[in-house]
């Protein structure tokens, strides 16, 4: 099995041992949670995955499926919405999450009281998800973007958010080694800010709606908030924690990343106003929005600097490692977001891309790729140590890097260019609407055969888990 | 920033900051608009919903509408395109979304932009059509059918004149007709209330000019 | 544990890492800068009301982009609700009682009356008898201080334009004026003091009020 990237000894003295012993320990105190963590979040991808490709198909035969209400495109789309982004990111996050504070705090999670009630939490989760997007399909969808969900099952979400994050918290709290690394107070943040976000956005609108003059910009901050600070941390802070383990080094310029911390997180928790820019909200909502668009670039530099500059020495552990190929494309995602949101910010940029393809691709290009790689490269990662053997399969490893790249790349691309025309044509006012609809439709038809790709993606690592898993793992052979 | 504490205050003060200016600062000054009396007219603005209107709010909540559909005609200082495109008359501000349960700002523009459709469309027939088979009155369109929200049933003794206009060669029956059910009458009313075009203090609306 | 000391990947290595470079400080300087500036110069003073971030700069004025409704309207209707019972929706007033506006020389500022008069006469109200068109009329007119400058500016110019009376408009600027000149008193005036205080005239402003 490959060396564990958490040691702190690497060379024979007598301690790798004692290290040994203890990372087992670790790994044992948290092998069920994480598991049944990940291969939950994996199921619910797979099943956006499929019903991506479901709603891709629709835009370009509206009649496919058509006239049945449980299909219909306007409840689709919340559902396959809600289950990337509660289904597969934050739960595949709570595991990536414990699993690295865990390892950096070098301390077990708890014992099987604490294992049961995460397990508890785990399937409450899993059954809001289920509960909320039947309910979504049925019709009880709340019609706030991103917040579909009726009240009982945010209320679920949230309160098992609550049970599982706290012991997060506790673990640096009571971390056994001094210095905190920058990746524990990403993951800090990104623990603390899910129930805040989450808890105040739903009470907001979902739960005790306020007048709705006044939540257009809350719940755009809510879009921001969720995917800046909580998701993305996450994966940031996976970034900070296994890049420079892999490649043998420490952070370039690492007095940077105090200063990147602290303006990611000023800069992301305004950075969901780029939604609303010359949106109906006050003029300076609009330049809050366009100028912490534009410097959100900063942090994002920051990240890259401190990382890409150890780039170039490629890794030196010997072993299997996938982990680093899906690391350093979530970095390359994150990079490539944080340019792309400093021009989508400017404000003749935003009235022509705005609301269109653009904006999803950039949603896409983040949940896809900046936080979606960083936490498969945890995966890949974490199950080994959990179950006590090499389990990843080469070849459905490699296979599902590269499809889960193409098919990014492809959908991204496309709608990148598919806002581009239409933006173009909907600023042009001789252009009848009904035309622009035609324009969008080669575009929309090749995103079809992109999100076959993904969902193929998908699959391909949903096979891949099974087969890693299917070996008894709850007794790893020593 | 070693200790939990410490950063956890560094934390939450750092999220005070956008939770003040986008949260605190809509809710308590955006949240506490009135609808503005008008002098010209000596109605109040934005107009009451009525009933149905009411209802259909969450008709169009529940079928997702905003998941193609925006509502906002975005400001001059961005774009002019909204305006000039014919969707509204001026700029969307947030006291328009006062009569509404919900904003339904819309982040696509899959569909129209429709803050405005009550105006631009008021024939509630139409609607009835759009959303039975939108092919039916805008060819090419990607929108998807609300059949579902209809009722066909055998005629009996005369059409019904809630029943839609159907050619023979849409209608699903030759002795059949197609109501609408209280959903999409509830929907389609919400749609008619739809209308951003009257002046408020911070939205003035330019008079046309004399043609 | 251990003697060593083992950097964690994620600590500070003083040995290695050079100091900042003053490109990348001056850089980021130079970004947070413009951002403030940015703020400052296109959020419209940070004012509610305010939804075109290029409509005005910070240094105030937010209202100068409402623009008021048609002060005839607005006039119109106040003359309904204030003014009709005893003048009547014709403006004739009714004979013997309540003067008439139409064609009246203290609406149409003719003669020895003026602008400021009529503001006055609304103000603070009358007594005593008082002439329109050779005829005498001797009922109290009330007080009107209670309306607004605006309010007042918008009666006055609609009764100079209707009913074929054609006078100046009376702008708010104007009343606001006189209500703490002359119009301070608390008594009503008689014929012979308002006749006494000196005419003055509402110059128009330079730009037609926004008629929308």
């Amino acid at each position: 099995m490959s060396e564990d990237l958490f040691r702190l000894h690497h060379t024979e003295n007598g301690h790798q041992g004692q290290e040994d012993a203890d990372m087992r320990r670790i790994d044992a105190s948290l092998r069920l949670p994480t598991i049944i963590l990940f291969s939950n979040a994996i199921h619910w991808l797979v099943v956006a995955a499929l019903l991506s490709v479901v709603l891709s198909v629709k835009l370009v035969f509206p009649g496919f499926l058509g006239g049945i209400g449980f299909l219909s495109y306007g409840r689709l789309a919340p559902t396959t919405r809600d289950l990337m982004l509660y289904g597969w990111a934050t739960q595949a996050s709570l595991a990536a999450g414990i699993w690295l504070m865990t390892r950096l705090c070098r301390r077990p999670l708890g014992g099987i009281l604490l294992n049961t009630l995460i397990i508890c939490a785990t399937v409450l989760w899993n059954l809001a998800v289920l509960l909320g997007s039947l309910a979504i399909l049925a019709g009880y969808s709340t019609g706030v973007e991103w917040l579909e969900y009726p009240n009982w099952a945010s209320a679920m979400l949230f309160l098992s958010f609550l049970l599982i994050g706290i012991w997060a918290l506790l673990l640096f709290d009571r971390r056994a080694s001094g210095h905190p690394e920058v990746a524990q107070w990403y993951l800090v943040a990104g623990f603390c800010s899910f129930p805040w976000v989450y808890g105040t956005a739903n009470l907001l609108l979902t739960w005790r709606p306020i007048q709705a003059s006044a939540q257009g910009p809350i719940q755009s901050w809510f879009c921001g908030a969720l995917l800046t600070l909580w998701l993305l941390t996450v994966s940031v802070a996976a970034l900070y924690a296994l890049l420079p383990r892999i490649l043998g080094s420490r952070l370039h310029r690492r007095d940077l990343a105090t200063l990147g911390f602290w303006m990611f997180l000023l800069l992301g928790s305004w950075s969901g106003m780029d939604r609303l820019i010359g949106g109906p909200v006050p003029a300076w909502m609009t330049s809050a929005g366009v100028v912490s668009g534009i410097l959100f670039v900063i942090p994002v530099t920051i990240i890259a600097i401190n990382l890409t500059g150890i780039l170039r020495r490629g890794p030196n552990r010997n072993g299997f490692r996938p982990v680093y190929r899906f690391l350093t494309m979530g970095l390359f995602s994150l990079l490539a977001l944080g340019v792309l949101e400093a021009i989508s910010s400017i404000p003749c940029i935003s009235g022509t891309l705005n609301l269109t393809g653009f904006s999803e691709a950039k949603y896409q290009l983040c949940i896809l790729g900046a936080v979606s790689f960083p936490l498969f490269g945890v995966l890949y990662e974490a199950l080994p140590g959990l179950i006590g053997r090499d389990c990843w399969c080469k070849a459905l490893t490699n296979r599902h890097y590269w499809l889960a790249v193409a098919g990014l790349w492809l959908l991204f691309g496309l709608m990148i260019l598919e806002g581009f025309f239409t933006g173009l044509a909907l600023i042009d006012p001789t252009v009848t609407f009904l035309n622009i609809t035609s324009y969008s439709y080669p575009f929309h038809l090749l995103e079809c055969v992109a999100q076959l790709v993904l969902l193929a993606a998908t699959v391909t690592l949903g096979i891949n888990l099974t087969v890693a898993l299917a070996g008894d793992y709850l007794f790893p052979k020593r | 920033m070693h200790r939990l504490p410490t950063l956890l205050s560094g934390i939450f003060l750092v999220f005070l900051t956008s939770w003040l200016g986008l949260v605190a600062y809509p809710a308590l000054q955006l949240g506490a608009l009135k609808p503005f009396a008008d002098a010209d007219s000596g109605t109040t603005f934005p107009p009451l919903l009525g009933g149905n209107a009411v209802a259909g709010q969450n008709v169009y909540a529940s079928e997702g509408c905003v998941s193609c559909h925006s509502q906002q005609i975005r400001q001059t200082s961005v774009t002019h395109s909204d305006i000039e495109r014919g969707w509204g008359k001026r700029p969307s501000v947030a006291r328009d979304y006062l009569r509404n349960r919900t904003a339904f700002l819309g982040s696509s523009r899959l569909g129209q932009d429709i803050s405005n459709v009550g105006v631009r469309q008021p024939d509630a027939k139409w609607y009835f059509m759009l959303l039975y088979r939108p092919s039916l009155v805008c060819e090419g369109s990607a929108m998807p059918s609300y059949s579902y929200l209809f009722k066909v049933r055998k005629i009996q003794g005369q059409r019904s004149n809630e029943a839609l206009d159907l050619n023979a060669s849409d209608a699903p029956a030759p002795d059949s007709e197609v109501l609408p059910s209280a959903d999409a009458k509830n929907l389609v009313a919400y749609l008619l209330s739809l209308r951003h075009d009257y002046p408020l203090p911070e939205a003035p609306v330019k008079k046309e000019a004399a043609k | 544990m251990n003697n060593e000391h083992h950097h964690q990947p994620g600590e500070q290595d003083q040995e290695n890492d050079k100091p900042l470079s003053p490109w990348l400080i001056g850089s980021f300087m130079l970004a947070l800068l413009w951002g403030g500036l940015y703020l400052g110069f296109n959020s419209g003073g940070f004012r509610q009301d305010v939804y075109d971030s290029n409509a005005v700069n910070w240094a105030g004025g937010g209202t100068a982009t409402a623009q008021a409704p048609d002060p005839k309207i607005v006039g119109k209707r106040l003359y309904s609700q204030n003014c009709l019972v005893c003048h009547q929706a014709t403006g004739l007033g009714v004979a013997g009682q309540f003067p008439p506006l139409v064609g009246s020389e203290w609406v149409l500022s003719e003669g020895a009356h003026a602008d400021n008069h009529l503001v006055l006469l609304l103000l603070n109200g009358n007594q005593g008898p008082m002439h329109v068109k050779g005829q005498a009329y001797n009922n109290a007119m009330p007080q009107w201080k209670q309306l607004s400058d605006d309010q007042i500016a918008a009666i006055l110019t609609y009764i100079r334009s209707d009913w074929g009376n054609s006078a100046s408009a009376i702008d708010s600027n104007f009343v606001a004026q006189i209500r703490k000149g002359d119009g301070s008193q608390s008594d009503p005036w008689t014929e012979s003091q308002l006749l006494a205080v000196p005419p003055v005239k509402n110059s128009p402003p330079a730009a037609s009020p926004a008629v929308k």
